[in-house]
């Protein structure tokens, strides 16, 4: 079985910071897979690269088979990478469902018309059905999550990249959202790439974990393993890291917001 | 060859005075000031009616109406920009042309639309190896470049001068080091005023001083900071030198017609080749 | 920003109410007053096609008056110079200010940042500029004039400039409820977000302000058609806030609304006629006021209003009738 996504050697520098350094990993179709890392570890940077918001300085990027380097964001999109932001963007002051519609007049789906029939059953899958008509700006941080989720499965992916699904949500929220993360991995065999950096998601929803650190992979196992690695053990403990609540609200999207 | 040097050095000098201001008060409150050509204006006028209509030294003059556009910079900061923070930018952007039409029109009111004289400090002319330039335009050459030396001294050697540098590279951080972002926006808003109407005051005595006379002003200071990168203090210096120089050259080889293209021929060239202009952006100093 | 929502029976009801009063005008107004109102049925398309572009997408054009004015002068010179019929103007006019558009907005609006809106007034500034320096073809400072006139009376160039408006309103709100308004409006809402929909965010930007250019460079033809004369002051700074300022007064992003900001303004300004002088503090204060107090505008969020109540009144009625 040949690899949906093919990574080799990418590395992206800002100035005298290397953000991602020679990164290299394969995804298999129907994989779900996760990238831990402390902020600042590169892990959205790594997501810019993939989806083209950022090019890279070095690597070569294989989806399906043809090279993504150069192709501009919604290209990408197009061929079936999609991705979610860490902090929501959602359209503002457009309704719940209109910011779907806009994921279905993508190029690739929209051929396939229904465009409002398409966005209202997507809306019920993620349970936001109810909410359809509302005004986006009155959503809670959930439902802009699920929101988000539904905006990019509309547009078909092949590879969801998820970045950091979970982060700002009280634990009665996480639940139905990773219910949600599951129920796509496993009835539709969708391959599922999420950014996290708290462990405790991380254990029972993906089988392979991918740590990152200064922008280098330093270790790669199932989540059982990545939680005993020692370079694991020292990039969240040794550099102070049991204060990682205090880490959680800083983010790195802001950087692609300005360039894109 | 020589001319197209002396007479660039000046242009260059007085555009580096209008960029500064103007993408000073862009770095550091996000502000894109339509109004910036009004404050160039404003200060040209003070000087006149000051000399002309109270008979005040010219000296004495030049710096109360550089103060007073200041103060009434910091004015339009407090009373009409402040509150539509909050809302998009556009609402600022348009008080801000707002502000700039109606200081035009309250001119127009009271001057009316014939250029106005105001005299020079320097009468002489020097010969520099058979270039004349005149007194004034060599004064306002020299005044430019010791008003940016001052700026630079100022924003390096002072403590108000090390926050306004923290407030425009990293806004959120230097709230919470304790710097009063909104005092830091009306100081800015006053300086990048009184740097303006400075201009203004000095190109008075050998332009034409009518109510309109900001606005070109303002079209150039926005190719010079687009072509040295919005926000960045050297980047609208070396930007300022590069259109100064490209419209002497085009004035004296092409014609003077011609040259008004420049500033815009300019500003789409660098945005198709290197949009974020020549020094990136908020490279302040 | 609002949420315009779809047509409905109650709206399309609404604009033929309006049109069809704006039709009696010739019946009851005197001469100056039809003159009037044909400028500011002009002003109406323009504010209408800078709705479309920046009220939608939310990239702000401040130089709307350099399409206008290319659009005017084109009208002018085919017919001044050239001796075509006046309507060539119009095409001509729509082709010239949609490359404008494109030599502007190709490399500006890719950017993130105010360079679309830089670029655009420093463009009207010089193109000003220009047709000052120039005089020997563009006729300096006086303009063009003589134009021959496209119509013979004052009421059929009045009906003529209506149905332009209409036909411009009726494309611009049809293509804004289409899936294309919607894209626009994601992109006022957030380009990455767009993309990461799969949406090419430049075509759609790009497309929206030539379609803009092309309804504001035909509103410059008829302009010129009208007064029978172009001069430099269509370039003006003043003319584009103006035109801003009207799109203001009628709610951004509701296409319609532009056209009752226009003609609200106008009638102001000209019911203030003694204090011409005075016509641009009337529109700055006019902004000032509605941008401390109400910034969603006045006549889209009225009719809006003024519409939900007919609805309610309306369904009450029914329910009256049927008990």
């Amino acid at each position: 079985m040949s690899a949906l996504l093919q990574v080799e050697g990418l590395t992206k520098r800002f100035g005298g910071l290397t953000a991602v350094k020679n990164v290299s990993f394969a995804l298999q179709p129907g994989e779900i897979t996760g990238i831990l890392g402390p902020n600042g570890a590169g892990k959205t940077t790594l997501f810019n690269l993939l989806t083209g918001f950022i090019r890279p300085d070095r690597g070569t990027i294989v989806f399906g088979g043809a090279p993504l380097i150069g192709a501009a964001p919604h290209r990408i999109v197009n061929r079936g990478l999609a991705r979610t932001f860490q902090l929501t963007r959602p359209f503002i002051g457009m309704t719940v469902l209109e910011n779907v519609v806009v994921g279905c007049l993508a190029p690739r789906v929209r051929a396939e018309g229904h465009t409002e029939a398409r966005a209202c059953d997507m809306l019920d899958r993620v349970g936001l059905g109810a909410k359809a008509d509302l005004v986006v700006d009155a959503l809670s941080y959930g439902d802009l999550r699920r929101l988000e989720i539904a905006r990019e499965l509309v547009t078909r992916p092949k590879l969801l990249l998820l970045d950091e699904p979970f982060a700002g949500l009280g634990t009665s929220e996480i639940e139905p959202l990773a219910a949600l993360i599951r129920q796509l991995h496993l009835a539709e065999g969708l391959t599922i790439l999420i950014i996290e950096h708290r462990l405790r998601e991380f254990m029972q929803l993906v089988r392979r974990v991918i740590a990152m650190d200064f922008g280098e992979i330093i270790a790669t196992g199932t989540p059982s393993e990545i939680v005993r690695h020692p370079r694991v053990v020292e990039a969240y403990i040794g550099r102070g890291g049991d204060d990682l609540e205090a880490r959680l609200g800083v983010t790195t999207t802001e950087s692609i917001r300005g360039t894109a | 060859m020589l001319d197209i040097l002396i007479y660039g050095a000046v242009i260059s000098a007085v555009y580096a005075l209008l960029a500064v201001g103007f993408t000073l008060i862009f770095g550091v409150a996000r502000i894109l000031n339509l109004a910036h050509g009004a404050f160039y204006a404003l200060g040209a006028y003070c000087v006149y009616t000051l000399t002309a209509n109270l008979h005040v030294p010219l000296v004495i003059a030049a710096i109360i109406a550089v103060l007073l556009v200041a103060l009434f910079g910091i004015a339009m900061e407090r009373v009409l920009v402040r509150p539509l923070r909050k809302l998009p930018p556009l609402a600022v952007l348009m008080m801000t042309l707002a502000v700039g039409l109606m200081v035009e029109q309250i001119l127009l009111l009271i001057f009316g639309s014939e250029a106005r004289n105001v005299p020079s400090l320097v009468e002489s002319s020097f010969d520099f190896g058979g270039v004349l330039l005149s007194g004034q335009r060599l004064l306002a050459f020299f005044c430019s470049v010791a008003i940016l030396g001052g700026l630079w001294l100022f924003m390096q050697h002072t403590r108000l001068g090390a926050a306004i540098l923290a407030v425009s590279q990293d806004p959120e951080g230097a709230r919470y080091m304790g710097i009063p972002s909104d005092r830091i926006f009306s100081i800015v808003m006053g300086l990048s005023a009184a740097i303006a109407a400075a201009a203004g005051v000095l190109v008075a005595p050998f332009q034409s001083v009518i109510p309109g006379m900001g606005l070109l002003p303002l079209v150039k200071a926005f190719a010079i900071v687009i072509v040295g990168g919005l926000g960045s203090i050297p980047g609208s210096i070396v930007g300022a030198l590069l259109l100064g120089y490209s419209e002497t050259i085009v004035a004296f080889k092409a014609s003077i017609e011609w040259s008004q293209i420049v500033s815009v021929a300019a500003v789409l060239i660098v945005l198709i080749v290197r949009p974020a202009g020549f020094f990136g952006k908020r490279a302040a100093f | 920003m609002l949420a315009w929502g779809s047509l409905s029976k109650t709206d399309v009801i609404g604009a033929i109410i309006v049109v069809a009063l704006l039709a009696t005008a010739p019946f009851v107004g005197s001469r100056y007053i039809i003159g009037i109102m044909t400028v500011a049925l002009c002003y109406a398309i323009w504010a209408t096609s800078w709705d479309f572009m920046s009220g939608l997408t939310g990239r702000e054009n401040f130089g709307h008056a350099l399409f206008i004015g290319t659009g005017a002068y084109t009208a002018g010179f085919l017919n001044v110079s050239f001796g075509l019929s006046p309507w060539w103007g119009f095409p001509a006019a729509a082709i010239v200010a949609v490359l404008f558009s494109l030599l502007i907005g190709f490399p500006t609006l890719r950017l993130r940042g105010p360079y679309f809106a830089l670029a655009m007034l420093s463009a009207a500034v010089v193109m000003q500029k220009l047709s000052i320096i120039f005089s020997e073809t563009t006729g300096g400072q006086d303009g063009l004039n003589g134009l021959s006139p496209m119509l013979r009376s004052q009421v059929s160039a009045y009906y003529f400039t209506l149905g332009a408006l209409v036909v411009t309103v009726t494309i611009l709100k049809l293509i804004a409820l289409s899936p294309w308004g919607t894209i626009l409006r994601a992109i006022r809402g957030d380009e990455a977000t767009c993309q990461a929909a799969g949406i090419n965010v430049n075509f759609y930007k790009i497309c929206a302000l030539m379609i803009s250019a092309a309804f504001a460079g035909f509103g410059g033809a008829l302009y010129a058609n009208y007064q029978l004369q172009v001069g430099p002051d269509l370039f003006d700074v003043a003319l584009s806030i103006n035109i801003i300022i009207m799109v203001y007064v009628g709610g951004m992003g509701s296409i319609y609304g532009p056209v009752g900001g226009a003609l609200l303004l106008i009638g102001l300004t000209e019911g203030l006629r003694s204090f011409s002088e005075y016509r641009l503090w009337v529109y700055t204060l006019v902004l000032i006021l509605i941008l401390f107090f109400i910034p969603s505008g006045v006549i889209a969020p009225a009719w809006v209003r003024l519409r939900d109540w007919i609805r309610r009144s309306g369904a009450t009625f029914a329910r009256r009738a049927n008990a």
